[in-house]
């Protein structure tokens, strides 16, 4: 006997998130207030449920909903990732939010559907997919950055957040409808053969307005101005959602429509990704030096890998997206363990956010000390942590695609920027101690933990990370 | 020049000249006033494009409800309106060249633009003759396009957490009706029978 | 019969005027809001154009959902707003700068 067939079953992960997000709407609505960290668990077990049904799902590719939906090897990985930047975020927030009085039962139900959003990017297969996709995951986004009200800073990050963001959606927008206008469809793949062979100039106009958009959602240079302000002024567990889940989203969709969609004017984008990665990795690397606010750091440092990650891209090649992914699995793991880090910076019960109270952390928790020197390390790219494999593939791509100086500057940028990792490694180790740290919430530290643990075995046993990775990008050609 | 025409210049004049007006004027009532002038001339421009549906739609959920909103919002919050337009002018030369020059390119690239031959152009639901546009519509939206269509109403949805988590707020002190509670009255708790003793009083 | 590019362009200066309207104002923020909007009708214009001469729907549904997201993203911009008005008493756009760097 046949096994039945779902037609709706490529579609699974999403409708869990969907009806887990709803039912606890129904049990935040009917329990109040009181149920928020019941609420928020659940919310992680949802996250859990899908992240195992995503990895269990067989290896095919399968379209739905008229091929609007497609769900292949790249957008599964993917989807894993952002899933597994919701959950993390979601676990370091729980102790967070209830010491920070902002503890509210919508807060998990915005971050599921948010993460509900980022999964569609994933599998957005056209644009009208895309947007929907974008618009779901960046209307929760505006709202959770904006979620502790009665801060003037939380909420101008929020404000500032969605003004850019709405702008940017603009500009996706009406880049979307000159590709539409110009090519016939709004479909990848009826794109990709209707710009086949000729290449009128109105989709490549259109393609430069789309990636003016995603250049904003993924906060690459010159549309990163909104990155420092909301990371700065987001609750720290926010941030590291900010950080994370959205950026693997964003990247996912970036790829694949300029993967799927644009193959034929692969040498027109090239150039327009390899001078947002240039710009991206010079300012992270450059911009971050005189910052003393650790968040603000992170997100100079967060717009640089995005650079580093885009350089994978513009080699234009299965190889540099295999590049791309393996990248962007390091900096999740990577920037959760150094968020857990920043999350336990907190004396006598007040949060503190600045470089100068990490002084001297080797005298008072040697242990949280050792693990973030890792992160700083991996991010740093040191041999032979999980941040130099990450930057050795991406650049290993581009030299394969015979982009040299997109190749150079990309190891230069990462000299410069190992400057200011270093520094906070020895300000830990070296300074004097300017007093403990409260006793972090369990969850944290394990956060902080594993991930170290991750970045320093990572050289142990790399295989599952690359081979995924391998069939993902394969997919995609 | 035909009727149509005649039309199309119309609602496409004043829908660019309110268009100026909203980012321009000096009372931001008058720029939600003028926003809801280049809807309703928008609506217009579809109209003549055929797309009748659509007509409606922005002018029951643009003018009915978003412009409100912002109406609503402009009134609500007490800013004085006053000085909040001074300082515009000073940037408006180089915002005008450098706009002008963003239009001219436009306008250029979509001067490029050709009817491809009808082969490469891929239908995805072609419109049916002698079908009115909003049967057509209907046709479509809950079954081609249903994935966009539940995809929207979880938009939806998030708007509504979004807007009740940011400005609900419950003031401590205020008298309110718990219809729970009035239900729940029973005899016992609503009612006490109380034994006067004569010439004392209660 | 008008041809498509005299729509293209209606939609284009109505693109350019939001996008000028975001840089140019310095002061309120409602206004960068409706610019917005203006930009989104400027696509819409442009999708619902590019449909009715191909003879296609999809433009146009495209343009119904941007309505519909259009509607939802004012909602909750204009809630954020409120929110940082509660907090600041101001909504002009040179006081966003509690943050620098």
């Amino acid at each position: 006997m046949n096994a039945p067939i779902f037609a709706l079953a490529p579609v699974l992960p999403e409708i869990i998130v969907s009806l887990g997000a709803l039912g606890l709407i129904l049990l935040g609505a009917l329990r109040g207030e009181t149920a928020a960290w019941l609420v928020a668990e659940l919310a992680v077990a949802i996250l859990g449920v899908a992240i195992i049904v995503v990895l269990r799902h067989p290896d095919t590719t399968g379209a739905d909903f008229s091929g609007s939906f497609i769900d292949d090897a790249f957008g599964r990985y993917m989807k894993v990732l952002s899933l597994i930047g919701a959950l993390v975020a979601l676990l370091l927030s729980l102790d967070f939010t209830a010491r920070e009085k902002f503890a509210s039962f919508e807060y998990p139900i915005l971050i599921l559907l948010s993460t509900i959003g980022m999964m569609l990017m994933a599998s957005a297969n056209d644009l009208i997919a895309l947007y929907m996709g974008l618009e779901l995951s960046s209307l929760a986004l505006y709202v959770i950055a904006a979620i502790k009200r009665d801060d003037v800073k939380s909420s101008e990050a929020g404000l500032k957040y969605f003004v850019l963001g709405a702008l940017s959606s603009g500009m996706l927008l009406y880049g979307a409808s000159l590709i539409y206008g110009f090519s016939g469809t709004v479909s990848f793949n009826g794109i990709a053969h209707a710009i086949h062979g000729q290449v009128s100039i109105g989709v490549i106009f259109g393609l430069v307005f789309m990636m003016a958009g995603m250049a904003f959602k993924i906060s690459a240079v010159p549309f990163h101005m909104w990155t420092p302000d909301v990371y700065e002024g987001a609750p720290t567990p926010v941030t590291a959602f900010f950080a994370s889940a959205p950026k693997m989203a964003a990247v996912a969709m970036m790829v694949r429509i300029l993967s799927t969609a644009f193959p034929g004017i692969v040498t027109q984008w090239q150039q327009i990704v390899g001078f947002l990665a240039i710009l991206s990795m010079l300012l992270g690397a450059f911009a971050a030096i005189g910052q003393t606010n650790i968040k603000r750091l992170m997100a100079y440092s967060s717009i640089g890998h995005m650079g580093f990650a885009l350089v994978g891209l513009a080699a234009g090649t299965q190889i540099g997206v295999q590049g791309v992914l393996i990248y962007m699995t390091i900096y999740l793991l990577m920037t959760l363990g150094t968020f857990a880090a920043i999350i336990s910076m907190r004396r006598n019960g007040q949060m503190v956010e600045t470089i100068a109270d990490l002084a001297g952390l080797s005298k008072t928790n040697g242990k949280m000390a050792f693990f973030l020197a890792m992160m700083m390390f991996s991010l740093a790219g040191i041999p032979p942590l999980a941040g130099f494999f990450g930057k050795f593939y991406v650049i290993g791509a581009a030299m394969e695609a015979h982009l040299y100086t997109l190749s150079t500057i990309a190891v230069l940028a990462s000299v410069v920027s190992a400057f200011y990792y270093l520094r906070i490694v020895k300000i830990m180790y070296l300074d004097d101690s300017v007093g403990a740290f409260d006793k972090p919430y369990w969850v944290v530290d394990w956060a902080l933990v594993l991930s170290g643990i991750f970045v320093l075995a990572f050289w142990v046993y790399p295989s599952p990370i690359i081979i995924g990775a391998m069939a993902a990008a394969k997919s995609l050609f | 020049m035909n009727i149509v025409t005649g039309f199309f210049y119309l609602f496409s004049t004043v829908l660019i000249a309110s268009a100026v007006m909203v980012i321009s004027a000096r009372n931001p009532v008058h720029s939600v006033l003028f926003l809801i002038l280049a809807f309703v001339n928008a609506a217009g421009l579809f109209l003549l494009l055929g797309a009748e549906f659509l007509a409606m739609i922005l002018v029951i959920v643009y003018v009915g409800a978003v412009a409100v909103l912002f109406l609503f919002v402009v009134m609500m919050l007490d800013v004085d309106f006053a000085e909040l337009k001074q300082g515009f002018l000073q940037y408006l030369p180089v915002g005008a060249l450098i706009g002008i020059a963003v239009l001219v390119e436009l306008v250029f690239v979509l001067g490029t633009w050709f009817q491809a031959p009808g082969e490469l152009i891929t239908r995805a639901s072609a419109v049916k003759p002698g079908v009115s546009n909003t049967q057509a519509l209907g046709q479509v939206l809950y079954t081609q396009y249903v994935y966009f269509f539940e995809i929207s109403g979880l938009i939806l949805l998030t708007a509504m957490i979004g807007a009740i988590v940011l400005t609900l707020r419950h003031k401590v002190g205020v008298k309110r009706q718990d219809i729970a509670q009035q239900v729940a009255r029973t005899k016992e708790t609503a009612m006490e029978v109380k034994k006067v003793p004569s010439r004392v009083g209660v | 019969m008008i041809p498509l590019e005299h729509y293209l362009t209606v939609a284009a200066i109505l693109f350019t005027l939001g996008v000028a309207g975001i840089f140019l104002n310095r002061k309120n923020v409602i206004i960068i809001m409706m610019s917005v909007e203006l930009i989104l009708l400027a696509v819409n214009i442009n999708l619902v154009a590019f449909s009715s001469f191909f003879g296609d729907l999809t433009g146009q549904v495209f343009a119904l959902f941007i309505l519909t997201v259009a509607a939802a993203e004012a909602a909750i911009g204009l809630a954020i707003l409120v929110t940082y008005y509660r907090n600041r008493g101001s909504i002009a756009v040179e006081d966003i700068n509690m943050m620098k760097g």
